[in-house]
């Protein structure tokens, strides 16, 4: 291959594997093969020619000694142009390249130019300082006065000076006392030591002086207008700080907002503006950007909370929205536990997460609801309870259970028929919860109903677990009764129920049920049997031999 | 990029061995133990690289034409070694091949027996003759064509930003959009000269007469400030931001009535309290150029502390007291001292550098960190770039270039020689006669602002 073809096979090859680099994460193998690839390229192309590679960057093409390598007319996605519009004219890589500067390189080149808000090519590639890759840059393109530099320098230099003035200052040396100069010290060892620790300090994040020069200006400041450019500054700020995951910083910014709110030397009319600042931090925006950091990086749950615990209510219905969003079981974690401690503010707008359309979200706040446990809540789970999905409703009369409602109990009557087994289970443990009267005579009555003989034995063995923590003697009565009751038509699921009742008398753990327990300890039905022993043994806390 | 690493350490580890040989024996453990650890770095360079070519040219080292940027612990190591080689008259040390124990050994005696010579550099270079693996080479000095050339570019350059940075308070007057990549182009440009031609680059500084105090006070803080944050070891990066921060330190005065900030004579007490809000108006003007980044936040730091002083005494007044940023320590500095040494509206005799230098030691502590300016006089020299200086032998001079290894020693540019004519000749003070005198010292500094003297004649 001739040096221009290699050359320009060269240039093929940087301007597919640009593309691939924009595709592929680092660690992904079509990433990592293109990187090495292009590297062989650059050993072929070095091999070729006589020493370093060097192109000139025209507008639309792209030299190697003089000859076209690259031509490309168009506006956009143009390598030449790329270089060009920076004032790069010509790029230079030197036979030492290595392949973490080509890596750099080609991740530089394959920015997309729409995010180089900040930094252009030439800022990307002196950052990174490369040793084997040099560029020539047209400065012309930062000079804002062409003239300016003649017109100052004429400017200096229309006072030259006189060679009389000089004979002047000579003849003023000459008598002049000496004068003393000052006297330099050495670096010393100790002081680079010194100067690493203030390396060291200077390190940590930025964010937080700049909170506490707000702080100082807030208190020194007595204009208004003066005073409402820098509560937006600090919006501002505050959205940045999110957005760089530094809670701390936004915390610090809301706490320095809400003790200027309390101070009286602060002009009222500007505390209107403060509460705004206020307000954006929990605004949709702000809220949105929080998802999107936490869903990505791995925050400490404890600086979130504290920076949720710090908002208003108008951040709830935010935080409900990106709580469907979320990806990151971590994140939803962390927004959930901050729509608890949002919720005691104002439950009223956490209520209104119950009318979301998405079943994962109502459920959610049904648990959050049940992390507050406030019962001006049953109100509206009572509504939802008849959601159409079945982990909601589910989730719901767990709920209501833990909350302890009595109000529940008429309504979850209906569920304890209900054909899924999950939420019958579960509405027999929310009525052990709530424990009230009505509730045990609801479960007593469902036990004597002929349809209970068919359940499964782990739904029975739910009601007389949830039965025995009455500790009654209707109860006990109930459950003794339940014990002997013999029966000569579905002689098997009566011993479950026999079983069963021996199990919750068992969990009662009063010692007079050892002898009745005792009678059936050598019971012919063995599920009968295997109960009534394992319940005097958890009576008596002996091992029974079998 | 690990070779140059090797090469630094190789140096570095040259520096150690050779202050060791100077006060113990070359048989002593401790110098017999320096010379392997020296030879096997050596030969593990070697290993890949064949040859290792180490020159100093003006205060910078090259291996094998590579420039070699060194972190801050091999600061004295570095500086050691550019003395002593100056000293010996030798700028090229050159190891090939595999170089055995007793090379070094005879390279380190060569070298402690040129330095009690009156012809150092033949004395070494006659002692390694022997010597197949490990050759030097006298001292180059840079060529005058070539400063030349950068003293243009320099002058551009610094132009440049002067230019840029009037068109910065313009823009932000007329509440137009700031080009903040224009910015770190220009400061990128600045930090590039800087760290290659320190010496112009200052020179563009210490020039007084220039017509927009303003503009070019930004300017002349931030090429202090860069020059410094390169004597304290930052890297290119950080110096690029320290430079924006230092360029952007007084943009809050784009808020102070033009009335006051062009007032001749003392300020009342009321123009003093708006003068004085110039901090606070840096970070609100900074913070709304653009949304923030670590950038802007770290300038508008600067530019609220750049007055506040070391020991919180200046402005604006702090209720809580928090440490200076190590950027506003460096830019308070460089900010008092090219204030002092310029002609202001409202304090139209600068100082001269000297002056300004002497009082800003008294100010240590107080108002400016006593660490950073020890770093700064160290900089800066004895005699800073535009001192006035009568020689002893009754030549009158402007200092044109301060000297890093000897501060007493800078470059002169002689005006007026022993006869009181004019002339035009730039002698270095470090230069010595064939007994070992030095040919030429200053004896008196003068403070040229009493006189008219254009320092853009002789700097430029």
């Amino acid at each position: 291959m001739s040096e221009l073809s290699a050359i320009k096979d060269l240039l093929q090859t940087l301007l597919k594997t640009k593309k691939l680099i924009r595709m592929y994460p680092e660690n992904n193998p079509m990433y990592i093969k293109a990187v090495n690839d292009m590297y062989e390229k650059f050993e072929e192309a070095f091999q070729q020619t006589s020493g370093d590679i060097a192109f000139q960057i025209r507008q639309y093409e792209i030299l190697f000694q003089d000859e076209q390598v690259y031509q490309n007319p168009e506006k956009s996605d143009n390598l030449a142009l790329f270089f060009f519009k920076d004032g790069i004219r010509e790029l230079k890589f030197l036979r030492g390249l290595n392949k973490e500067e080509l890596e750099e390189f080609l991740k530089i080149i394959s920015i997309d130019e729409k995010e180089l808000v900040d930094d252009d090519i030439v800022t990307l590639m002196w950052e990174k300082d490369f040793q084997n890759i040099k560029y020539v840059v047209d400065e012309s393109v930062l000079t804002e006065d062409e003239d300016y530099e003649r017109r100052a320098t004429e400017t200096l230099m229309e006072n030259i000076n006189s060679p009389d003035e000089l004979l002047r200052v000579y003849r003023a040396a000459m008598e002049s006392d000496t004068v003393r100069t000052p006297q330099i010290a050495p670096v010393t060892e100790e002081d680079l030591r010194a100067l690493m620790k203030e390396f060291e300090k200077d390190s940590a994040p930025k964010l937080s002086k700049l909170v506490y020069i707000f702080s100082e200006i807030l208190h020194q400041e007595s204009d208004k207008k003066e005073f409402e450019e820098i509560l937006s500054i600090i919006k501002s700020v505050l959205e940045y700080s999110i957005k760089v995951a530094e809670f701390e910083s936004a915390i610090e910014i809301l706490k320095l907002i809400k003790s200027a709110i309390d101070d009286g030397d602060i002009a009222a009319d500007i505390k209107p503006h403060m509460r705004k600042i206020i307000e954006h931090a929990g605004s949709r925006a702000v809220i949105k950007s929080i998802g999107e950091v936490i869903d990505r990086i791995e925050i400490e749950e404890k600086i979130v909370l504290e920076y949720i615990e710090q908002l208003e209510r108008n951040a709830i219905q935010p935080l409900i929205e990106i709580l469907g969003e979320l990806k990151n079981i971590r994140a939803r974690k962390i927004i959930i536990d901050g729509l608890a401690l949002l919720g005691r503010k104002d439950m009223q707008s956490l209520i209104k997460g119950l009318s979301d359309e998405r079943w994962y979200v109502v459920r959610n706040i049904v648990y959050i609801l049940r992390l507050i446990g406030d019962r001006r809540a049953v109100e509206y789970l009572l509504k939802t309870i008849k959601h159409p999905d079945m982990r909601v409703r589910r989730e719901v009369i767990k709920t209501l259970g833990e909350i302890k409602a009595p109000q529940a109990v008429t309504i979850l009557k209906d569920h304890l028929n209900d054909p899924d087994p999950q939420i019958r289970i579960a509405t027999v443990r929310a009525l052990g919860s709530i424990h009230t009267e009505s509730a045990k005579r609801l479960l007593l009555q469902r036990i004597n109903t002929k349809d209970f003989l068919h359940r499964t034995l782990e739904e029975k063995k739910e009601y007389f677990e949830v039965l025995s923590s009455w500790r009654d003697e209707e109860v006990t009565d109930f459950l003794v009764k339940t014990l002997k009751r013999n029966s000569l038509f579905n002689r098997s699921k009566n011993f479950e129920n026999r079983a069963c009742a021996a199990y919750a008398l068992g969990l009662m753990g009063s010692k007079e049920h050892l002898n009745i327990l005792k009678k059936y300890i050598d019971s012919g039905n063995p599920l009968l049997r295997e109960y009534v022993r394992n319940a005097i043994m958890r009576i008596s806390g002996t091992r029974m031999e079998r | 990029m690990e070779e140059l690493k090797k090469a630094i350490d190789i140096i570095s580890n040259l520096a150690i061995l050779l202050r060791t040989s100077q006060v113990h024996d070359i048989n002593n453990v401790a110098v017999t133990n320096l010379i392997d650890k020296v030879t096997g770095l050596i030969n593990d360079f070697l290993k890949e690289e064949k040859v290792l070519q180490i020159d100093l040219v003006g205060e910078f080292f090259y291996a094998n034409d590579t420039r070699l940027k060194y972190s801050i612990e091999h600061l004295l190591n570095f500086d050691f070694l550019s003395r002593e080689l100056k000293k010996r008259n030798t700028g090229t040390i050159v190891f090939k091949e595999r170089i055995e124990t007793p090379e070094i050994k005879t390279f380190v005696k060569a070298f402690i027996t040129a330095g009690f010579s009156k012809d150092p550099f033949n004395t070494m270079q006659n002692s390694l003759k022997g010597l197949k693996t490990i050759t030097v080479d006298r001292l180059k000095k840079v060529k005058e064509d070539e400063t030349l050339d950068m003293r243009k570019v320099v002058k551009k350059t610094y132009f440049n930003a002067v230019s840029f940075s009037k068109g910065l308070i313009n823009k932000i007057k007329a509440k137009e959009a700031v080009n903040i990549k224009k910015a770190k182009r220009i400061v990128e440009s600045m930090v590039d000269l800087i760290l290659e031609e320190e010496q112009l680059f200052l020179g563009m500084t210490a020039i007084k007469d220039y017509d927009e105090y303003t503009y070019h006070h930004s300017v002349n803080v931030s090429v202090l400030s860069i020059a410094l944050g390169q004597r304290l070891g930052l890297s290119k990066k950080a110096l690029n931001e320290l430079g924006i921060a230092a360029l952007f330190h007084d943009i809050g005065k784009v808020e102070v009535p033009l009335e006051i900030l062009n007032k001749p004579t003392a300020f009342t007490e009321n123009e003093w309290l708006i003068i004085k809000k110039h901090p606070q108006w840096g970070v609100k003007t900074l913070l709304m150029l653009k949304n923030p980044d670590p950038l802007l936040i770290r300038s508008a730091i600067v530019a609220f502390e750049h007055h506040l002083h070391y020991n919180y005494t200046g402005y604006p007044a702090v209720r809580n007291k928090r440490e200076q940023d190590l950027y506003s320590r460096i830019v308070t500095i460089a900010d008092q001292y090219d204030a002092m040494t310029s002609s202001r509206v409202y304090s139209r005799v600068p100082l001269p550098p000297d002056k300004a230098l002497s009082i800003l030691i008294e100010r240590s502590g107080t108002q400016v960190d006593p660490l950073i300016l020890k770093f700064f006089i160290n900089m800066v020299g004895v005699y800073p770039i535009g001192s006035l200086v009568l020689l002893n032998t009754k030549d009158l001079g402007i200092v044109y270039q301060s000297n890093p290894v000897f501060p007493d020693r800078p470059k002169v540019r002689i005006i007026m020689d022993s006869t009181g004519r004019r002339t035009d000749q730039t002698v270095d003070l470090s230069e010595k006669d064939e007994q070992g005198r030095f040919l030429r010292s200053i004896i008196k500094t003068l403070d040229y602002t009493k006189y008219k003297i254009n320092l853009a004649e002789y700097l430029m």
